[in-house]
C-alpha cells in the first residue's frame, strides 16, 4: 500500500510551510505542533539524516551489534535501529538490503502517535525520537511507517517502541552522540557505507537515501562504482 | 538469570539426542572456564562422548559440538561471527581422531540470539532430519524430501518453509507475536546443511552455511550424514550482553582507526592481514562484485558476485581449479579467452561454487588433482587402469569436466568412490603407497593434503599440525611469508627490516620466548629450544584465541603492522588499547592479559592430548610422511619461500628458505623436548598424571588410567 504525500489544505507540505512563514508562523525553529483548528502536525526538520550505500555495504552487521551496544548494552540485530537484511545466494547488489530511519521531513510515526512519545526532540537536532517512558506500546507509529522493512522496532522486553535517534542517547558510547556528534553506525562501518549529512535528501524520490558513497579507491580495490536504483522498500 | 548471561554468554547448552529425537538444555555455568568455542566444545566432548577410543567419525558412538564464543554476535572485530566444530573426524591416516573445524558467516551469531552457547549432537536419529531452532523453541523435521538436495539447495527449500507468513524482508514475529520470550526479527535463518556427499558418508565432506562457509576439513559432513542430520536451522531475536559495552565499542573504534584497512586510501602491499584492504581471492577482479564479510569483521574477505555464482568464495577456494583454467584455455582458445578474466573468474567462481553446493573440502583436491592428473599421464588413471575412471582428463580445465570431477566425490562414484573413506587410505589399497610416500601426492601430515605452507619450509606451520590434529590452518607467522616473498617478486624493498620485525614478533611471544632467535627459521635453527617455544606458543595461541574465543585466524594473531607509515609497526595483538584480551574482557568482565588466554589454550591442548591418548595416539605415529624427510622442498607458490634468517655474522636478514627438508632424528629429539615442556610423557606423547592434576584435569585421569594409558610423572 503506497502512503500519498500530505496535503495541507490542498497544498503539499513544503508550499504550506512557505505559506506558514510568510503569515509569520513558523516551525523551523520549535518543536511540532498541532496547527490550530487542524488534525495537522508542524515539525522543523531534522538537522542530520543517515544515507548509505547498498551496494557498498559488507553485511558484517557491526553496525547493527554497535547500534545496539551503545543504546542498550546488548548487541542484538532485533534491537538495531539500522537493520541490514542479506541473502548470501542473491546476486549482487539484490543480495543487501539497508533500512535506516528517514527522519522524515512529514514524520508519520510522529504523526501517529496517540500520546506525543514519538516526537521532535528540539534538543537533539529535530530528531525524531520516542520518549520510552510516555510509549504506551501501542505500535501505530511502526504501522504509520511507510517503509519496509518497518524504521521503528517493537521491543518485547519493554514492550516500548524503539526508533534511530542518530545516537543522541546513547549510554554507553564514550562519546557526544545526536546531531553534530557521533554516529556510532557510520564510525563502525568498516567500509563507509553510512554517511551521516545535514541536507535533507528529497523526501519523495525513493532513491535519496541510497547513495552512492564509492569512489575511485573503491575501484582500486576491485569494484565497480556504477550506480545502481536499489528499491528502498516503500509500501 | 545466571550471571554469566550478563558477560557475553548465552547460558544455556542444547544437546541434541538424534536417537531418540529428544533434546535437552544443559546450563553453560560448568564450561564457562573453558572460554568457548575449541576448550568448551573439547570439554562438552569429553563429557558427552561415552567412547572416547572411536577411530571414525562416522561411528555412531561420536559426539559433535558447535560452539559460539562470548564475543560471537558482538562487534569484536573479526571475532563475531566464527564458529566451531568439534568431534571425532573421518578420513585421516593411519585413521581419524578427535579434530575440529571452523565456520565463519552468521551462524554462531545467531545460535547466540537465539540462547544457544553451543548444540552437543550425538547418537543417531532413526530417520534422515533436520532441526528447527528458533529461540528456545527446537523442533525436529522429517528431512526426507531433502535427502538427496544440495547444500544449497537444502538451505532455499528451508528458507522457504520457514518464511511460514511469506513476510519477505519485512518484520517477522518470532514465533508468536510478543509471546513469551518472542520477539521480532527482519533476519533470515542461519543454517548449516550437508549435500549428497555428507549423506554418503564422503570423508571430504563438509558442512555448508549460507553460501560460502564451510566447515572443510574433519570429514564433518560425513559426521552428520552418519547421523541421518541433514541440517540444523537457527533463528534468534534475542541479545548477547557485555559487561563494559563502552569499552568494546571504544576498542572496535580505535582498532578502526589504527589497524583495519582503510578503504579511502588503500593499501595494498599493506604487510598483515588485519590491515589488507582486498578480498582475498586468487582468480582476478571481477567489478561487479561487493565484498561480503562474517559478523563483526573489520575487513571481508569474500565477495558476492553478479552472477551469484561463487558468492562467498574466498582464498584458496576460489582458485583450486584456475590453474588447469588458464592450461586448457591455451590449447582451446575458442571455448576460453585466456585474456578474458572476467571469464576467467567466472569459471574459477564456478568450480569453487560446485564444492560450494557439495560442501566439498577443496584443499584436498588442491593437491590430490595434480595428483590424479599425474596418474593420467603416467597410464595408471583411465577406463581399466589401475585407478579405473571415466572421468576424460584431457578436458581437465574445462566446466564439463569440473563437474563431472565434482559429482564424482559428491555421489561417491569413479574415483570419488575409491577416495570416499579417506584419500591415503584411498592411495594405499590402489597399490599407490609409494606415491605417498614419496611426495608425488602431496600429503604430508595425518594422510591430509598440505596447505601451501610445507613443512620443511615453514616449520612451525608443519609442526603444529603434526603435533596436533590436522592441517593447523594458522596464519599468524605466515602472513611473514606472504608480504616478503610478493615484496621479493616485485623486487620492491620490504617497509620493516628484518632486524626490526624479529623483534617485534618477539615481543608478542613473551614469555614464551626471550629474544627473537625464534624468529631465525634458517635449517640451523629449526629445531631449537626457540622455535619449540614459538611453536608452543603458536599452538596455544591457536587453542584458544583463534578457536575458543574465535577470533579470525585470517585477521589475529596481528603481530606485527605496516601501512608505510612509521606508526611504529606494533601489531593489534596484545595491545592495551585493542588487543585480543581487550575484547575479551569488555565482554566477560573477566580482566585476563594475552598471556592468561595461552595458558587456557595449553589446557585446552593437554586435554586434547589426552583424548588422542585414548583414541589410540602414540608419539610413534607423531610423523610426517617420508618424503618431507628425504626429499628437499623445490617447489612452491613462489620459486622462493621468503623469511627472517641470521646470517653466521649474527645479522638478520629475509632468505629463501626452501631446497631443504627436515631431519627425522632432530625432529624425533625436537618432540621430545616439546612434549616435556608440555607436560607430556616424552615416551608416549599421552599426558602425565601430574600434568593433569596441575591443570585441573583430573576428572581425565581415571579414564585414562582404565585405558592403561597414563603415564605417572613428567619425568617417565
Amino acid at each position: 500500500m503506497q502512503n500519498s504525500e500530505p496535503k495541507f489544505g490542498g497544498m503539499d507540505r513544503r508550499t504550506f510551510l512557505k505559506v506558514l512563514a510568510a503569515s509569520g508562523v513558523t516551525a523551523t525553529a520549535g518543536a511540532a505542533f498541532m496547527l490550530p483548528g487542524t488534525n495537522l502536525m508542524v515539525m522543523p526538520n531534522s538537522k542530520g539524516y543517515l544515507v548509505v550505500d547498498m551496494a557498498k555495504c559488507m553485511g558484517c552487521v557491526s553496525c547493527m551489534m554497535a547500534c545496539s551496544m551503545v543504546h542498550h548494552g546488548e548487541s542484538s540485530l532485533s534491537l538495531s535501529r539500522i537493520q541490514i537484511q542479506q541473502d548470501a545466494f542473491q546476486k549482487f547488489p539484490d543480495d543487501i538490503h539497508m533500512a535506516v530511519c528517514h527522519q522524515c521531513e512529514d514524520a508519520p510515526c510522529v504523526n501517529a502517535c496517540p500520546v506525543e512519545a514519538d516526537h521532535v526532540d528540539i534538543v537533539h537536532g529535530n530528531i525524531r525520537t520516542i520518549d520510552p517512558d510516555r510509549c504506551i506500546g501501542c505500535t501505530q507509529c511502526i504501522d504509520a511507517c511507510p517503509w519496509l522493512p518497518k524504521r521503528l522496532q517493537f521491543n518485547p522486553k519493554t514492550r516500548k517502541v524503539q526508533k534511530c535517534d542518530l545516537c543522541a542517547n546513547t549510554p554507553y558510547l564514550d562519546e557526544k552522540g545526536g546531531p553534530g556528534g557521533t554516529q556510532t553506525c557510520v564510525k563502525v562501518c568498516p567500509v563507509g557505507a553510512i554517511s551521516y549529512v545535514e541536507k535533507m535528501p528529497k523526501q519523495h524520490d525513493p532513491y535519496a537515501y541510497n547513495v552512492n558513497l564509492r569512489d575511485k579507491s573503491w575501484v582500486e580495490v576491485g569494484h565497480t562504482d556504477k550506480d545502481f536504483k536499489l528499491n528502498e522498500g516503500k509500501v | 538469570m545466571s550471571d554469566i548471561t550478563n558477560r557475553g554468554y548465552a547460558g544455556k547448552i542444547l544437546h541434541l539426542k538424534l536417537s531418540t529425537l529428544e533434546y535437552e538444555v544443559i546450563p553453560t555455568e560448568k564450561y564457562v572456564e573453558w572460554g568457548g568455542g575449541n576448550g568448551m566444545g573439547t570439554a562438552l566432548y569429553w563429557d558427552f562422548c561415552e567412547d572416547k577410543t572411536i577411530q571414525d567419525g562416522r561411528d555412531e558412538k561420536n559426539v559433535v559440538v558447535i560452539a559460539t564464543s562470548p564475543l560471537c554476535g558482538t562487534a569484536t572485530p573479526s571475532a563475531g561471527g566464527r564458529c566451531e566444530i568439534v568431534g571425532t573426524a573421518c578420513g585421516l591416516y593411519p585413521e581419524s581422531f578427535f579434530s575440529r573445524s571452523n565456520i565463519g558467516g552468521r551462524l554462531s551469531s545467531m545460535m547466540k540470539y537465539a540462547g544457544w552457547d553451543a548444540i552437543v549432537i550425538s547418537g543417531k536419529a532413526p530417520k534422515p532430519v533436520w532441526v528447527e531452532i528458533q529461540n528456545s523453541l527446537v523442533r525436529y523435521h522429517s528431512a526426507e524430501a531433502l535427502w538427496g538436495k544440495d547444500a544449497h539447495e537444502t538451505q532455499l527449500r528451508l528458507f522457504g518453509i520457514l518464511d511460514r507468513k511469506n513476510e519477505g524482508w519485512g518484520w517477522q514475529p518470532l514465533p508468536g507475536k510478543g509471546a513469551g520470550d518472542s520477539g521480532y526479527t527482519t533476519q533470515i535463518p542461519a543454517i548449516a546443511a550437508i549435500s549428497q556427499a555428507g549423506e554418503r558418508l564422503q570423508t571430504m565432506a563438509g558442512i555448508l552455511h549460507d553460501a560460502g562457509n564451510i566447515s572443510g576439513q574433519g570429514g564433518f559432513g560425513a559426521v552428520w550424514g552418519s547421523k541421518n542430520l541433514k541440517a540444523i536451522s537457527v533463528l534468534g531475536t534475542g541479545a548477547v550482553k557485555a559487561a563494559d559495552p563502552a569499552a568494546l565499542i571504544r576498542a572496535r573504534f580505535k582498532v578502526k582507526e589504527r589497524y583495519a584497512p582503510d578503504v579511502q586510501k588503500p593499501d595494498l602491499l599493506a604487510w598483515s592481514f588485519l590491515s589488507y584492504p582486498k578480498p582475498i581471492a586468487f582468480a582476478g577482479d571481477y567489478d561487479q562484485s561487493r565484498r561480503s564479510a562474517c559478523v563483526g569483521c573489520v575487513m571481508g574477505c569474500r565477495q558476492r558476485f553478479s552472477t551469484g555464482v561463487g558468492n562467498q568464495v574466498k582464498c584458496q577456494a576460489s582458485a583450486w581449479y584456475l590453474a588447469y583454467i588458464k592450461k586448457y584455455a591455451k590449447k582451446h582458445p575458442e571455448e576460453i579467452d585466456l585474456n578474458n578474466e572476467k571469464q576467467i573468474v567466472e569459471i574459477s567462481n564456478y568450480a569453487a561454487d560446485l564444492c560450494n553446493r557439495y560442501a566439498l573440502n577443496t584443499y584436498l583436491f588442491q593437491h590430490a588433482l595434480p595428483w590424479l592428473e599425474g596418474l593420467w599421464h603416467r597410464g595408471l588413471l583411465g577406463k581399466g587402469k589401475q585407478v579405473p575412471s571415466e572421468l576424460d582428463f584431457d578436458k581437465l580445465g574445462s566446466k564439463a569436466f569440473v563437474k563431472e570431477f565434482c559429482e564424482a566425490f559428491a555421489f561417491r562414484k569413479d574415483i570419488g568412490a575409491l577416495f570416499g573413506d579417506g584419500f591415503v587410505h584411498g592411495v594405499i589399497k590402489l597399490g599407490l603407497e609409494e606415491d605417498y610416500k614419496n611426495g608425488t601426492l602431496d600429503f604430508p601430515y595425518w594422510g591430509i593434503q598440505e596447505h601451501g605452507y610445507d613443512p620443511r619450509a615453514e616449520v612451525e606451520w608443519g609442526y603444529a599440525s603434526i603435533l596436533t590434529d590436522r592441517d593447523v590452518n594458522s596464519h599468524e607467522f605466515n602472513q611473514l611469508y606472504w608480504n616478503i616473498s610478493i615484496y621479493t617478486l616485485m623486487g620492491l624493498k620490504p617497509r620493516i627490516s628484518a632486524e626490526k620485525l624479529v623483534h617485534l614478533i618477539a615481543e608478542k611471544l613473551k614469555p614464551y620466548v626471550d629474544g627473537p632467535e625464534c624468529m631465525d627459521f634458517s635449517e640451523e635453527n629449526i629445531y631449537s629450544d626457540a622455535v619449540l617455544n614459538l611453536t608452543r606458543w603458536y599452538i596455544h595461541y591457536n587453542r584458544f584465541w583463534k578457536n575458543s574465543a574465535l577470533f579470525c585466524d585470517l585477521r589475529w594473531a596481528n603481530l606485527f603492522h605496516s601501512r608505510g607509515d612509521d606508526a611504529g609497526n606494533e601489531g593489534a595483538t596484545g595491545d592495551p588499547e585493542v588487543g585480543e584480551q581487550v575484547y575479551w574482557n569488555a565482554v566477560t568482565g573477566e580482566n585476563i592479559s594475552i598471556v592468561d588466554g595461552l595458558k587456557r589454550g595449553y589446557r585446552v591442548i593437554v586435554l586434547q592430548n589426552a583424548i588422542w591418548a585414548l583414541q589410540g595416539r602414540h608419539r610413534d605415529k607423531v610423523h610426517f610422511a617420508d618424503f618431507i624427510y628425504e626429499k628437499p622442498f623445490e617447489k612452491g607458490e613462489f620459486p622462493f619461500y621468503m623469511w627472517t634468517v641470521r646470517d653466521k655474522e649474527g645479522k638478520w636478514r629475509y632468505g629463501d628458505i626452501m631446497h631443504r627438508k627436515l631431519d627425522r632424528e632432530k625432529f624425533e629429539d625436537f618432540k621430545t623436548r616439546y612434549y616435556l615442556a608440555e607436560g607430556l610423557d616424552p615416551k608416549t606423547g599421552w599426558p602425565t598424571e601430574e600434568t593433569l592434576k596441575k591443570l585441573k584435569l583430573d576428572f581425565a585421569i581415571d579414564e585414562l588410567k582404565e585405558h592403561g594409558k597414563l603415564p605417572e610423572s613428567n619425568a617417565s
